[in-house]
């Protein structure tokens, strides 16, 4: 896993921010699942081949933090829709890369799972409440890193949306699975090491029994 | 020498030079030296200026002193400490107590002052207990360096919680006042500055000690916090740790651009983390002595359900409020008790008993229908925690309750704790009620948050033999 993760670390452009195609690269060699996707630069052709429909356009950067609040996202595109969209989103962002997945449909709530380097004990993962609200909503566990199965299990039964594992409403979610990802992402920080400042894989959902990562921020020191 | 060994000496000093004692028993070596003389060991007051101390000759200087003292007790200001500890590593010393402030919570000279000593203590091998620190107070070993008023005889009675405070006065404070209700402390120890002697090397000590059955510290910061936990989750196999963290750090706010980082900024990744190493964590000093209490009396609870027997109906009711109120330390059930337990429990009262839980046996009771109610309870196999509402105001009800109910704990695995009040004699109720061995709490809110202590523990307990 090691030299993987070097040769990662050597492939990419930004050293302190790498983007989102580079940091779902990342999450994805710890076997965590993210869109079928592809990434697209200001002077390539326009190509969707091997993608499933319906599609989601996101412009890919470094310097564009949060993307949906400089709508730098399209979702809902369809077979007709998407290349027009594309140039559309092409023209807001001249310069930039953009990326064009697969856009997934899922049950149940959005989580995020996350890691900070507190300064005193190191790493740590959080497990909460996800998606655009997620620092309103303020439903988090911490742990510090590496972390196991059983205490990952722990920290989603301290959520205020745990019950959502319980057939809530017909919900048939993995709680055991989330678990591992969140142990997972526990190792991966262990694994970069000091140079790892925060992650955030948010929102991370349930699909088609599997959860995935629709998308993934780094922030390196 | 072994650390755990050469801690044993600080803790358990045969010869000790007290330097600075004096007459003046306003003086902090005035205070210190007297407490000391009830301690049967022998003093030895180290004073230029003084002749003679209740039948103790002063030595003039430290070269005078004996070769073989344990500890050195410094009462003298910052930098003329500094000085006496210098001189007494020459007479070989092992353990100092450094009492006075000065150092470095008081800035740049002081912390330079502070880096003397510790240097002192890494390049001579010797124990420095502080500086700024409140001293020690073992009551088994009838040893009290405390100069300042920390509680009655409740606190001296074969106690076993090993208390264990950055901050003196927040401790002695805190255990001062619940000796009022009856408090078990096997240790006392102010960390103060921790220019040497750290949590870690106390964590260490009390783990081993045959006498300590529960841990409880106050922190304000943990500079080794990943080796502190480490050692924490080890001894919490076997005894219950408790951690008072105060004082919350802020990630650099500037630098958080993530969710993550945002939603960490106050301190939940230090209260996820003692959670992770089966940590108990409490957030004010009587929450602290609440926990320790429960937790050194009684090993746990079999299950969350909760049974309440009470004379006094509107306290039940209150009492099914805080049980049934979310918590994020543990989950606590209003048992549901069987229909043989309704029986018996009518049987030994009234007809006209409400014996669903809360069972309110009114103030009509007497001591026996206490007495056979908890025994149905206690049979019950719904039932894993008792919380017994008992005033000693109804005329049925003697002081005799009190062993009723003590003798029950020691006959059964199902922790009964209690909550009581009796106007102006509560305090004394309750200790009472601990010198019988029995765990009694002034209100509801905080008997049946006592309730959730021995539930987290057997949760934490199970978890680490598990993982073992």
């Amino acid at each position: 896993m090691e030299k993987k993760i070097e040769q990662w670390f050597e492939s990419i452009g930004d050293k302190k921010h790498p983007d989102e195609f580079d940091a779902k690269y990342l999450v994805k060699l710890y076997s965590i699942k993210v869109p079928c996707a592809r990434r697209l630069g200001p002077e390539d052709i326009f190509d969707v081949e091997g993608i499933d429909p319906p599609y989601v356009l996101k412009v890919c950067s470094s310097n564009i933090l949060h993307k949906t609040e400089f709508q730098g996202v399209v979702l809902n595109n369809d077979n007709e829709s998407v290349q027009a969209n594309f140039k559309e989103l092409q023209k807001r962002f001249p310069n930039e890369n953009i990326l064009v997945e697969n856009q997934s449909s899922y049950m149940g709530p959005e989580f995020i799972i996350g890691i900070i380097k507190d300064p005193a004990l190191g790493h740590a993962v959080m497990v909460g409440a996800g998606g655009v609200l997620t620092e309103l909503y303020k439903d988090t566990a911490f742990r510090l890193a590496p972390c196991s199965v059983t205490e990952a299990m722990d920290m989603i039964d301290e959520l205020v949306l745990s019950p959502v594992f319980e057939n809530f409403r017909g919900m048939t979610l993995d709680k055991k699975k989330l678990a591992i990802t969140i142990s997972q992402v526990a190792r991966l920080a262990h694994d970069l090491g000091d140079r790892l400042s925060q992650l955030d894989i948010n929102p991370i959902v349930f699909s088609e029994g599997e959860w995935i990562a629709l998308d993934v921020k780094i922030v390196f020191e | 020498m072994d650390k755990i060994e050469s801690l044993k000496k600080l803790l358990d000093p045969k010869k000790i030079a007290v330097i600075g004692a004096s007459k003046s028993k306003d003086k902090v070596g005035g205070i210190i030296f007297r407490r000391l003389l009830g301690s049967r060991r022998r003093l030895f007051p180290v004073n230029p200026k003084e002749t003679a101390i209740e039948g103790h000759k002063f030595s003039p200087d430290i070269q005078s002193l004996p070769d073989d003292i344990d500890l050195a007790i410094i009462t003298i200001s910052a930098e003329a400490a500094v000085k006496s500890v210098e001189m007494c590593i020459e007479k070989k010393i092992p353990n100092y107590i450094i009492v006075a402030g000065g150092f470095g919570e008081v800035g740049a000279e002081g912390r330079l002052l502070e880096e003397k000593l510790t240097k002192l203590a890494k390049d001579n091998s010797v124990n420095i207990l502080g500086p700024n620190s409140l001293g020690i107070f073992l009551p088994d070993e009838n040893i009290d360096t405390i100069f300042v008023e920390h509680g009655d005889k409740s606190l001296d009675r074969n106690g076993q919680v090993a208390c264990i405070v950055q901050s003196g006065s927040v401790g002695v404070e805190a255990l001062g006042y619940a000796s009022n209700t009856g408090y078990g402390m096997r240790a006392f120890v102010g960390l103060g500055n921790k220019c040497d002697l750290d949590e870690i090397d106390f964590l260490n000590y009390f783990s081993l000690d045959k006498k300590t059955n529960c841990l409880g510290f106050y922190l304000e910061n943990i500079e080794k916090g990943r080796q502190f936990l480490t050692i924490a989750r080890e001894t919490a196999r076997k005894k219950p740790v408790v951690v008072l963290k105060a004082g919350r750090t802020h990630t650099a706010a500037s630098a958080v651009s993530s969710h993550t980082g945002k939603l960490a900024g106050s301190d939940n990744v230090i209260s996820g983390a003692l959670k992770q190493f089966g940590i108990q964590r409490v957030f004010d000093d009587e929450e602290f002595c609440d926990a320790t209490k429960v937790l050194s009396m009684l090993p746990g609870a079999p299950g969350n359900r909760v049974a309440i027997l009470t004379a006094a109906g509107g306290y039940g009711v209150m009492c099914t409020d805080f049980i049934e109120n979310m918590d994020k330390r543990a989950k606590l059930l209003m048992a549901i008790l069987s229909e043989a337990t309704k029986r018996k429990i009518k049987d030994a009262t009234f007809s006209f008993t409400a014996c669903e839980n809360p069972v309110d046996i009114t103030a009509s009771a007497d001591d026996m229908m206490f007495s056979k109610s908890l025994d149905a309870l206690i049979e019950d196999d719904g039932v894993d925690i008792i919380i017994c509402i008992a005033f000693f105001a109804p005329p049925g009800i003697t002081e005799n309750l009190i062993d009723i109910i003590a003798d029950k704990i020691k006959k059964s695995d199902k922790p009964i704790i209690v909550f009581t009040k009796y106007g102006p004699f509560t305090d004394n109720s309750i200790k009472n009620l601990y010198y019988a061995g029995v765990a009694a709490y002034p209100s509801v809110g905080r008997a049946v948050r006592a309730a959730r202590f021995l539930v987290e523990r057997t949760k934490i307990k199970q978890r680490l033999d598990q993982e073992a």
